[in-house]
């Protein structure tokens, strides 16, 4: 058991250091991608009342833009190579103190949201399977259907009008915490933890309120994919022979569906939701937006109108990083699921 | 075969609900006395100085920091902003200006204490005035519109006592030292955190204060919240009292939805920067406070490139001025919020009066507008684009869509350029973009400044990159002009060639709507276009 844990980490670390040059690949990219586009921000920021060349030229310099493009390549490697991933320009913060402290509220929001779109999406799936074309299946499928075609903002804004405004029973949507609510000591950055941890439960509670309206408008988008993909492998796993011998020998429905069908229908689910993951945790950025959640989409995307470059490149690079992350957690967990994969 | 139970989906959405029915904490006590600002920008940096600062930076400056002298308030139709010509002390007590112009003279309150309780000297403030001219901040550009470029001019005359020299009688002066950038710092503070390289201690000032003023900064996360906390000791608004709100929170929420429901529901306060079609309909319901005041500082128009064909050519500007769908165009960026600046009559065709900006003669005449491209040489029309930038969407996108239309009927063909900020503003540094729409505000509107700043030198203000050596020399000579006839003469003028080259077309100046709860009170249009926290109360 030992060596197989070990020989994990160890396949594990390799995995990590053979992402390293695709990492370097996406910083050069984006690096250069952000060069390339129209837009030139010194400009940009200049705009207060009066500012004119002077002010743009001086802007320029303190972004380092005076120097050439493979100049300026050379200085962000170092830096980053020192853990310094530049200043912004928008917020006038460290790139890496602003991603440090939404990077928290958007990992909270992406992970409860996939909690409960794995709750809901499972189930469903599980259950239109059971019954192919029947007014179940159809059923569910028409409520992915709507989760899926409504985007996250217009579900976003209706659920604020229904929840918050007409029926006053959510919190005001603004951010993660009510503003009059003072913060728990910062330890995980996650503050439903942070405000456990504390022992704080009327400020556990309103972090929660808080966090419900986002991660549910979230969820509603995500929940189709991932109820498809469950009613498709489930299909597949029904009707295999395992299945068929199961029932055949008289085992009860119970054993049959959860522990043969769904155990071995769980594999392309983890897939997808390794995906969805990563794809939602950039792409949240509509709802961060309606709900003021202070987290990292945001802020790329006001970096990227305003072309603050260091913020879009830390984003990216971020993001980078946590999708290999995630691909091999994936792994670990196709591991956990079915023995016979490993990891390699 | 059975079903799977719901149980799992159903206890999901039985939690959901739960948590949502948790009734709202109260907070009754100090709520009344705090003042909850909501807003789609937020403050990047504690120092307005900063190149790069936004709006929302001024707005909190003027409330942490003092200046020497601040700008008055007056009605204007029935409504307070800010008045330009009325200027008092605020860290002087009072001001003298020389008979010949040329000097003033401020002497400090001697009651006034920086934040950490050290009084405000003379020393403090020539430090401070002295950043604002050397270091390479805003303030340096700003100032310089007011003659006031060069640490020799202000000279301490006793510890209560600042001397100002000018290099010639300038009206603008004064009222550039009521602006947000000259503001007075605690110098012994400040010079504690400068470093070799950075001697006037930017980098510090940027997320730490050192100021005199109302309130004292409590928290600040950069992109997300301010809050502040009153200064007990401020008296500087009404005599031995501070400012209202003991706590003000301003606080960015992106979407403007989200802000008009927060105001209605009564957890916000105060806000500015709604949608149109919001504002409509909260005033329409009548719960709510709506303050609607016409910028007066600030206009929106279509600029042509006068350097570039066709618009190059007087008559094509003309024509594209007489084409333009004003009225619908107003009614659909702006719900009618706003003052017009088209569709005035002018009796004997000269300019009503020296003022800019101005209500121009023009109004939506397709027949005289195809004249006019007849006369340019292009009966056929011409194909262009439209450009503005996504920060203006709301506005400019129907306005886009209509003027569009409006150009197909002659003949001009038009394309809709939507550019990112940034983009756009490059564009138009470089002088790129043939037709757009933009919008401008001068903090200290005068005549000869708006003419100066927007109509003159081969620069980024200069959006319609025109180059008329007339204009240029009577707005020039107006800025010195001290005979309040001859620059009223000078005005006109300049007016009466604005309409006839007709480099841009000025649409209107859009309303500042501020929406605040009914018991908000003294709300007053600034000339920064934000909320001075200072002005308002609670019934």
């Amino acid at each position: 058991m030992m060596t197989g844990l070990g020989a994990t980490v160890a396949r594990a670390g390799r995995r990590l250091l053979s992402s390293l040059p695709a990492l370097f690949g996406v910083l050069v990219f984006t690096f250069l991608l952000m060069r390339v586009l129209p837009g030139d921000p010194a400009v940009f920021f200049a705009s207060g009342p009066n500012a004119g060349k002077e002010e743009i030229e001086q802007i320029r310099k303190q972004m380092g833009l005076d120097k050439s493009v493979p100049e300026q390549l050379v200085f962000y490697l170092s830096d980053i190579g020192r853990g310094n991933l530049g200043r912004s320009m928008m917020t006038g913060q460290p790139v890496l103190k602003d991603l440090r402290e939404r990077l928290p509220a958007s990992l909270e929001l992406t992970f409860t949201a996939l909690l409960i779109a794995l709750l809901a999406a499972v189930p469903l799936g599980v259950v239109a399977a059971l019954k192919p074309g029947s007014l179940v299946d159809h059923g569910v499928r028409l409520f992915c259907a709507l989760g899926v075609c409504v985007p996250t903002f217009v579900s976003g804004l209706l659920l604020i009008y229904v929840f918050y405004y007409l029926l006053g029973l959510a919190p005001d949507p603004t951010g993660r915490i009510d503003v009059f609510t003072s913060l728990p000591p910062q330890r995980t950055g996650f503050l439903s933890v942070d405000f456990l941890l504390a022992g704080d439960i009327e400020g556990w509670w309103a972090a929660c309120k808080q966090l419900i309206l986002p991660a549910l408008s979230m969820a509603l988008f995500v929940i189709a994919p991932l109820a498809r993909i469950t009613r498709a492998s489930m299909l597949v796993s029904l009707g295999s022979d395992f299945v068929r011998t199961a029932r055949s020998v008289g085992l009860s429905w119970q054993k049959v569906v959860v522990t043969y069908a769904l155990r071995n229908a769980i594999l392309p689910v983890i897939t997808i939701a390794g995906i969805v993951f990563s794809t939602m945790l950039g792409a949240n950025v509509l709802v961060e937006k309606v709900f003021s959640w202070p987290g990292v989409a945001s802020y790329a995307l006001d970096a990227l109108l305003s072309s603050d470059y260091a913020p879009v490149q830390g984003f990216v690079l971020l993001m980078a990083g946590i999708f290999v992350l995630v691909n091999l957690v994936v792994d670990v967990c196709y591991g956990i699921a079915d023995p016979r994969v490993s990891i390699g | 075969m059975r079903f799977v139970s719901f149980r799992p989906a159903s206890s999901v959405l039985a939690t959901a609900a739960l948590l949502l029915v948790a009734a709202a904490p109260s907070h009754a006590q100090t709520r009344a006395e705090t003042l909850r600002y909501v807003t789609g920008a937020s403050v990047n940096t504690l120092d307005p100085n900063i190149p790069g600062s936004t709006r929302e930076s001024f707005a909190l400056s003027m409330s942490t920091y003092d200046r020497l002298v601040a700008f008055g308030r007056k009605q204007l139709s029935g409504k307070w902003v800010f008045d330009l010509d009325k200027i008092t002390g605020e860290l002087a007590e009072s001001y003298d200006v020389s008979p010949d112009g040329l000097k003033l003279t401020f002497r400090l309150r001697k009651d006034a204490k920086f934040q950490d309780g050290s009084p405000v000297t003379a020393e403090d403030v020539k430090w401070s005035l002295d950043r604002c001219v050397t270091a390479p901040i805003l303030g340096k550009a700003q100032l310089l519109t007011g003659s006031l470029t060069s640490a020799d001019q202000f000279k301490v005359i006793d510890p209560l006592t600042i001397e100002v020299t000018l290099p010639k009688p300038d009206k603008l002066a004064l009222p550039n030292l009521a602006t947000v950038y000259p503001l007075i710092i605690n110098s012994k503070v400040a010079k504690e955190h400068a470093t070799p390289e950075d001697p006037w201690a930017t980098a510090w000032l940027k997320e730490h204060t050192a100021g005199s003023g109302a309130y004292v900064i409590e928290s600040f996360k950069p992109g997300e919240q301010v809050i502040i906390k009153r200064n007990e000791d401020w008296n500087r608004g009404s005599p031995d009292k501070p400012a209202f709100f003991k706590r003000v929170i301003v606080q960015s929420v992106p979407e403007p939805a989200t802000r008009a429901n927060l105001v209605e529901r009564g957890d916000a306060d105060l806000v500015v920067d709604l949608q149109a079609s919001d504002v409509q309909s909260l005033e329409a319901k009548g719960k709510l406070k709506v303050i609607s005041t016409p910028q007066y500082n600030s206009i929106t128009f279509v600029s042509m490139n006068n350097q570039i064909p066709p618009f190059d050519n007087v008559n094509v500007r003309r024509a594209v001025a007489f084409a333009l769908p004003y009225e619908d165009m107003f009614k659909a960026a702006l719900f009618g919020r706003g003052a017009p600046l088209f569709g005035a009559t002018w009796p004997d065709g000269k300019p009503l009066n020296g003022i800019y900006p101005f209500q121009a003669p023009v109004k939506t005449d397709l027949d005289k507008a195809r004249e006019y491209l007849k006369a340019a040489g292009l009966p056929e029309g011409f194909s262009t684009t439209f450009s503005f930038n996504v920060g203006q969407a709301s506005t400019a996108e129907p306005m886009a869509a209509l003027v569009k239309e409006s150009l197909a009927k002659i003949g001009i063909k038009v394309d809709i350029q939507k550019l990112p900020d940034a983009q756009m503003s490059t564009q138009i540094n470089e002088k790129k973009l043939p037709l757009f729409t933009e919008g401008i505000v001068a903090w200290l509107p005068s005549t000869d400044y708006f003419y100066r700043n927007f109509y003159t030198g081969n620069q980024r203000w200069n959006y319609s990159s025109i180059n008329n050596p007339e204009l240029a020399a009577i707005a020039q000579e107006a800025r010195f002009e001290p005979d309040k006839a001859k620059y009223e003469e000078d005005g006109r003028k300049l007016n009466a060639i604005h309409f006839s080259e007709m480099p841009q077309i000025p649409l209107w100046q859009p309303n500042q709507d501020a929406v605040m709860a009914s018991s908000i009170e003294g709300y007053t249009y600034e000339f920064h276009r934000q909320v001075d926290y200072r002005d308002v109360s609670r019934k």
